[in-house]
């Protein structure tokens, strides 16, 4: 962390091309030798890997100029999305879709990838999230099964990751620590610590397993049929298992960069994403994960920098609150396409970046969305929704019913289907998306 | 048209799919016997054949090789069509005598087939434990009775409204993998937090101290501060010097007259559980009325509170939100009323009163958003008064080391740890034989069956391993201990056969009366093989049913095959039905009365037919109000007579029941219909076909349901299977969309303007049109004019009710659904019951001591 606060002006020089300088040259190496590593390491794995980047700001953005008047292929781009413009085909926008039951204003922002029903009412408990569950179905195929990001977040309250069981995983929100999980190798003595107790979980699977077997002697023909799926799950968790020790002893990747200069200033909301927008795309491109989740904390943002020398009048919060006073509403825009802005920026950066057979953005389903469909009321509904990339027949706007909104999991089905996990529902789910299709 | 052919081409392509199946089986298949196929001929391959597949059945490829067991299905399918007289259809030329004999030469060697399969395989395979019952199971072995890991595994798979069916029950590397750590999680939490128990915290918080903050969403007349029962107007930096200075007046009160629906933090100032745990709470509160002026009066009737746990997070909610300490009724007397909650670390807890207000967020153009609490009621708005406030803990046992962390090292002295993963380590001058003894006898304690020598040496081999590696002793014990509960021997529950029937029949019984493994005393009685003896398994069964534990039985039944679990699952939509926006209090009535009905059902031992109607129903101040019966006052759910004109009585008629068969919206002849159909008379619809929309209700009045349906089901092949079951809806149609009776149907356009402001401050307007039909005939033919006489009906067939409930007991208690070759048990099950009018708590004894359940006759 650095106290310095860079000025508003300043903002600009600490960004992207300062730090990613050199980053194809040196990073190329590690991303290769993974590849082909993999390659011999897992014959069981012969398809293309799959990746996705999951963003979330939990105030979202004015509907009005971000959702396209006209539908299907032919659309026309929204204010907003004529920002992106020179993406038209990599990406779909789709309206009409919110998660059912998921009410209660801000509460629903932990709920934005897991879809849970009821976020304020007794009795709720917070579900598995789409970055979780993808995680657990793939098994740790990489140095990190996922990464979970936040800017400006208020870590002890909000994320976008929650485990089965309805416990927040906080958000990482320091892109320098960030850098050094990825690039620099942790101490040898808590290598040896994770080592151990992998040896441990190994040495009580022998035992269940060799138990079990015992047990099994005295069954009918029926049963072991049944308790064939339970020697099934011990073989594939000792393969996971082995391939997570392979990795705790594995070396980082080397890199020529430099480690990142944490923005400290809160006010700097726009900076700070993009410095971990960086931080998501070199761990994708260095294969360090697949699964990517980053929270903008906007809630939680004071007044902040908007663009030259203008701040927000008013904390993000309030802001969004703009009862159509046309100065809020102004500033609002502002912020709103400066978002668009680092999205594009990202999306230029995936697809000029080599992934394993095509460029990275084509293995990589980037969506952008926010619980609120409307944060001036409240509006839980009509989310707005952005995917991108991952090798989808992109270029329309897909519009349900504005109405009777298709349940948000249902874009997650498609998601996780694409991403190699036979799921044929995820939280709310009703199905898998209808109208996105893949790429041929 | 581009429905049509797809739908066209799947039919194609299925036909296509059985005809060679059954081409490659038909080879080896045996011959059918001559009189089956003289009367198919006779009777049913008219239209059932190789060209006319009616309804995709062609009978002439059907092997009839009945080992195999999806033929056998088929077969046994095609059997009941035909003995419920559904096939062959009116015209076709098949005589009484003819139909029966047919039905003979079908029944005979299906049960023969199917009576042998049993034999050499059993009934049906082993049930992995639900993640429910194991989490159960460790919550007694490990003394933890609130120990709460059953969310760290997957969801159990449902199937046939079920979620203990044997073949539904998966194991996956993802199960495994949470049931390990679910384990570790569980006995980490059974080990002492430390060498002493928890300093327990005390607070004494006085009025001015109670609430987060000097107002909340809503105005004044949501919360105010109040001295002599007058409003007193502080500020927020009027509470900020009242706190800094700690000058706080005894003569205040804190008064609450909204429900804790969001937004809201209605926690105390700063009090945070820095440790998870119990909490006792005592508090000073009186019942009060806010009349205008913001004045005080005492209430008429006791107002109903309880506790939410949650984080301090404002307004908005991260993380769970619990309802804890039980719902207290707040009486207008001033009294002191105490509790236990459950905090979770760094939890807090709000003042939930239930069944208030919500206030409404308004959002107007050029204007800060602000809330509008909905107009007082002429007696004055009711709410909750309160004078003081006081939290001790945690609470921790004064036993130390608490029971938990005994049942894992018995009595070997502990002292802080100095490294590793527990805050304690055990004190051992022999570690490798107490490891030892104390596996042993962890051993002894959970299983359930005894555990081979082989299996045990496995366990001691693991530990002393780890003791090797460096473990420290605790931490190796737990590994052992982890991998005993995490076995294949404790995770599935075996098929009563063979010698050990005894044991395998208390596990049976256990599970399905008490979710839960054989406590002490059922176990011996296994162990000492007098468990088997009929009377001894009654007294057992009776023991079971009286027993607290029961309860969870109730729940889990009836959350499935009564689906209660989907009582949330729809919103009551505000717009018709204003009356019950944010109204979780009705919700959780509805879900009580349902759970206690059934329970005294079974208890008292009535007929099947209280599923239908009785004389009396459960309810609540708020349920009295709900049904339009004598107003009962308080929130615990009591015994009331049901006067004879009444709807009311009877599972049928609760609102919990309606309102799982309504979509929030609008009622549904059609759902209610197949709920009847399915779930009371255990006559199940087919699936609709694919390419068919459900109805969507008409709102803007247009139609009614009735017109709607018909054009539905105009349809020739439609109408005939809906004339099977939508009939039993229509006489539901005089229950709203939470059970309340109405005459005539909400609308949004047609009809009397209804308009005013709803409980949660929104305007409304709604219209009452057409009168409401709820008349029919039944496929029988029988008809009638309303609920009532449809009700009749439904008593006047109390074998079919009791038969329907006595093979979901089979199906939830062994894991395997009712099978050809326990048709004839099932029958002598309901012949014994009949005399006595086929009650409830008979049918499970019945069951119990057959040998569906017991496995007796096979080897």
């Amino acid at each position: 962390m650095t106290n310095r606060q860079p000025l508003p002006g300043r903002a600009k020089t600490l960004s992207r091309r300062r730090f990613l300088r050199g980053a194809g040259v040196s990073l190329a190496l590690p991303l290769l030798e993974c590849w082909q590593r993999r390659r011999v390491h897992a014959a069981q794995e012969a398809s293309q890997p799959r990746r996705m980047l999951l963003i979330s700001n939990n105030l979202g953005v004015l509907p009005e100029p971000f959702f396209p008047t006209t539908n299907g292929v032919n659309y026309e781009l929204s204010p907003y999305l004529r920002e992106l413009s020179d993406f038209r085909d990599r990406f779909t926008v789709i309206s009409g879709l919110s998660h059912p039951a998921c009410e209660g204003g801000h509460s629903t922002e932990n709920c934005f990838l897991t879809g849970a029903k009821h976020p304020t009412s007794s009795g709720f408990r917070n579900t598995i999230s789409l970055d979780q569950y993808a995680a657990e179905q793939l098994g740790r195929q990489t140095r990190f099964t996922n990464l979970n990001l936040g800017v400006n977040i208020d870590k002890a309250n909000r994320s976008l990751s929650w485990t089965r069981d309805g416990v927040l995983l906080p958000a990482e929100d320091s892109p320098s620590r960030m850098f050094r999980k990825l690039f620099v190798q942790g101490s040898p003595a808590e290598v040896q610590q994770r080592l151990q107790q992998l040896k441990r979980r190994g040495s009580i699977l022998d035992a269940v397993s060799e138990s079990t077997r015992q047990f099994q002697s005295q069954l009918g023909r029926q049963d072991q049929a049944r308790l064939d799926q339970y020697f099934t799950s011990i073989r594939e968790l000792e393969e996971r298992m082995h391939v997570a020790g392979e990795w705790e002893q594995r070396p980082r990747p080397e890199t020529s960069l430099e480690e990142p200069q944490d923005v400290v200033d809160r006010a700097l909301l726009f900076d700070k994403f993009e410095q971990m927008l960086m931080i998501s795309t070199l761990a994708l491109r260095t294969d360090s994960t697949r699964i990517v989740s980053l929270m903008v904390d906007a809630f939680a943002t004071p007044v902040f920098h908007l663009e030259g020398e203008e701040s927000s009048t008013t904390a993000y919060h309030p802001l969004s609150h703009h009862g159509m006073r046309p100065d809020h509403l102004a500033q609002l825009e502002k912020a709103d396409r400066r978002q668009m802005a680092l999205l594009k920026n990202l999306l230029t950066e995936l697809s000029t970046t080599s992934g394993e057979t095509e460029p990275l953005l084509d293995s990589t389903m980037v969506l952008y969305g926010s619980n609120m469909g409307d944060a001036n009321t409240h509006d839980n509904t009509n989310l707005p929704i952005l995917l991108a990339g991952g090798g989808f027949r992109h270029g329309q706007h897909l519009a349900f019913n504005s109405e009777q909104n298709a349940p948000l999991c249902n874009l997650y089905v498609s998601m996780l289907q694409r991403f190699g996990i036979e799921s044929e529902s995820f939280g709310s789910s009703a199905g898998a998306l209808t109208g996105l299709e893949l790429r041929v | 048209m581009n429905s049509g052919l797809k739908h066209f081409r799947l039919v194609l392509a299925s036909i296509t799919v059985v005809v060679h199946l059954t081409s490659a089986l038909h080879a080896d298949a045996p011959a059918q016997p001559e009189p089956i196929r003289q009367l198919l001929t006779q009777a049913c391959t008219d239209c059932h054949n190789n060209d006319t597949a009616e309804g995709g059945l062609n009978l002439t490829a059907i092997p009839w090789d009945l080992a195999q067991p999806e033929n056998r299905q088929r077969w046994i399918k095609i059997h009941d069509r035909i003995a419920k007289g559904e096939m062959p259809p009116e015209g076709v030329d098949l005589s009484p005598n003819d139909r029966v004999a047919l039905l003979t030469a079908l029944a005979t060697p299906i049960r023969n087939v199917d009576a042998a399969e049993v034999r050499d395989y059993g009934r049906g395979p082993l049930r992995r434990l639900t993640r429910d019952e194991f989490e159960q199971d460790l919550r007694v072995l490990l003394q933890l009775p609130h120990l709460d890991i059953r969310d760290m595994l997957p969801h159990d798979r449902e199937r046939n409204h079920c979620n203990k069916v044997a073949t539904a029950l998966d194991f996956s590397r993802v199960q495994l993998e949470a049931c390990l750590q679910a384990t570790e999680a569980a006995l980490i939490q059974a080990v002492a937090t430390g060498t002493t128990p928890r300093p327990a915290e005390h607070h004494r918080l006085l009025a001015t101290r109670m609430f987060s903050a000097s107002g909340t969403f809503g105005n004044r007349e949501a919360m105010f501060y109040a001295k002599d029962s007058k409003m007193v107007p502080l500020s927020g930096a009027d509470l900020a010097t009242l706190r800094k200075e700690n000058s706080h007046d005894p003569e205040m009160e804190l008064a609450i007259f909204r429900s804790a629906s969001w937004p809201y933090f209605g926690y105390p100032d700063t009090f945070v559980a820095r440790e998870p745990g119990a909490y006792k709470i005592r508090f000073s509160a009186r019942a009060v009325l806010q009349q205008t002026g913001f004045e005080l009066t005492p209430a008429k009737a006791p107002i109903p509170m309880t506790f939410r746990a949650r984080k301090r997070s404002d307004a908005d909610v991260s993380g769970d939100v619990r309802a804890t300490g039980g719902v207290m009724d707040v009486q207008p007397e001033q009294a002191v009323y105490e509790t236990t909650i459950r905090l979770m670390k760094n939890e807090t807890f709000e003042y939930s009163l239930l069944g208030l207000p919500v206030p409404r967020a308004i959002n107007e153009a050029n204007r800060e958003l602000y809330y509008r609490f909905p107009p007082r009621p002429p007696e004055g708005h009711p709410g909750i008064a309160y004078q003081w406030l006081e939290i001790t803990g945690p609470i921790d046992p004064e036993e130390w080391p608490p029971a938990s962390h005994r049942v894992l090292f018995g009595e070997l002295p502990i002292r802080a740890a100095k490294g590793g993963n527990l805050a304690i380590e055990l004190v051992s001058t022999a570690p490798e034989q107490d490891a030892v003894r104390l596996l042993d006898r962890f051993i002894a304690h959970v299983q359930r069956s005894p555990t081979s020598a082989v299996a045990r040496e496995l366990y001691h081999q693991l530990v002393q391993d780890q003791l090797k590696a460096g473990a420290p002793l605790a931490e190796a014990l737990i590994s052992g201990y982890t991998a005993v509960l995490c076995s294949g021997e404790f995770l599935y529950v075996r098929e009563p056969r063979g010698s050990d029937r005894a044991g395998a029949v208390a596990d049976r019984l256990a599970y399905f009366l008490s979710e839960c493994r054989p406590d002490g005393q059922l176990a011996q009685l296994a162990n000492e093989g007098m468990l088997l003896q009929p009377d001894v398994l009654r007294s057992e069964t009776d023991r079971l049913i009286d027993a607290e534990t029961f309860s969870r039985f109730i729940n889990n039944f009836s959350n499935y095959w009564f689906s209660l679990k989907d009582i949330r699952r729809d919103e009551p939509d505000p717009r018709l039905y204003p009356e019950y926006r944010f109204d979780d209090y009705l919700i959780e009535s509805l879900e009580a009365e349902s759970k206690t009905f059934l329970t005294s059902m079974i208890r008292e031992n009535l007929p099947i037919t209280a599923l239908v109607d009785t004389d009396f129903a459960y309810v609540n101040d708020r349920l009295s109000r709900h049904y339009g019966l004598e107003p009962v006052s308080g929130s615990t759910i009591r015994r009331v007579n049901v006067p004879e004109e009444s709807p009311y009585g009877g599972l049928l008629t609760q609102g919990a029941i309606l309102k799982v068969t309504a979509n929030g919206t609008a009622t549904s002849p059609v759902i209610r219909g197949a709920w009847i159909a399915e779930r009371l008379l255990g006559d199940p619809p087919p699936p609709p076909p694919p390419a068919v929309p459900a109805v969507e209700p008409d709102l803007r009045g247009a139609m009614t349901i009735r017109e709607q349906l018909a054009q539905h089901t105009s349809d020739f092949s439609c109408a005939a299977c809906h004339a099977r079951f939508d009939p039993y809806g229509v006489a539901l149609e005089n229950f709203d969309i939470m059970g309340a009776w109405q005459d005539r149907y909400r609308n949004l356009a047609v009809g009397d303007k209804v308009t005013g402001i709803d409980r949660a401050g929104h305007d409304f307007v709604y219209h009452i049109s057409e009168g409401i039909d709820a008349s029919g005939t039944l496929m029988s033919g029988e008809t009638f004019h309303d609920v009532t006489e449809l009700k009749q009906l439904l008593q006047s067939k109390p074998r079919q009710l009791a038969r329907s409930l006595l093979e979901q007991f089979v199906l939830y208690s062994t894991g395997t659904p009712a099978r050809f070759s326990d048709r004839s048990e099932i029958e002598a099950i309901l012949d014994d019951c009949e005399a006595a009018g086929f009650r409830t708590r008979d049918l499970i004894h019945g069951l119990v001591q057959s040998r569906i359940f017991t496995g007796a006759e096979l080897p």
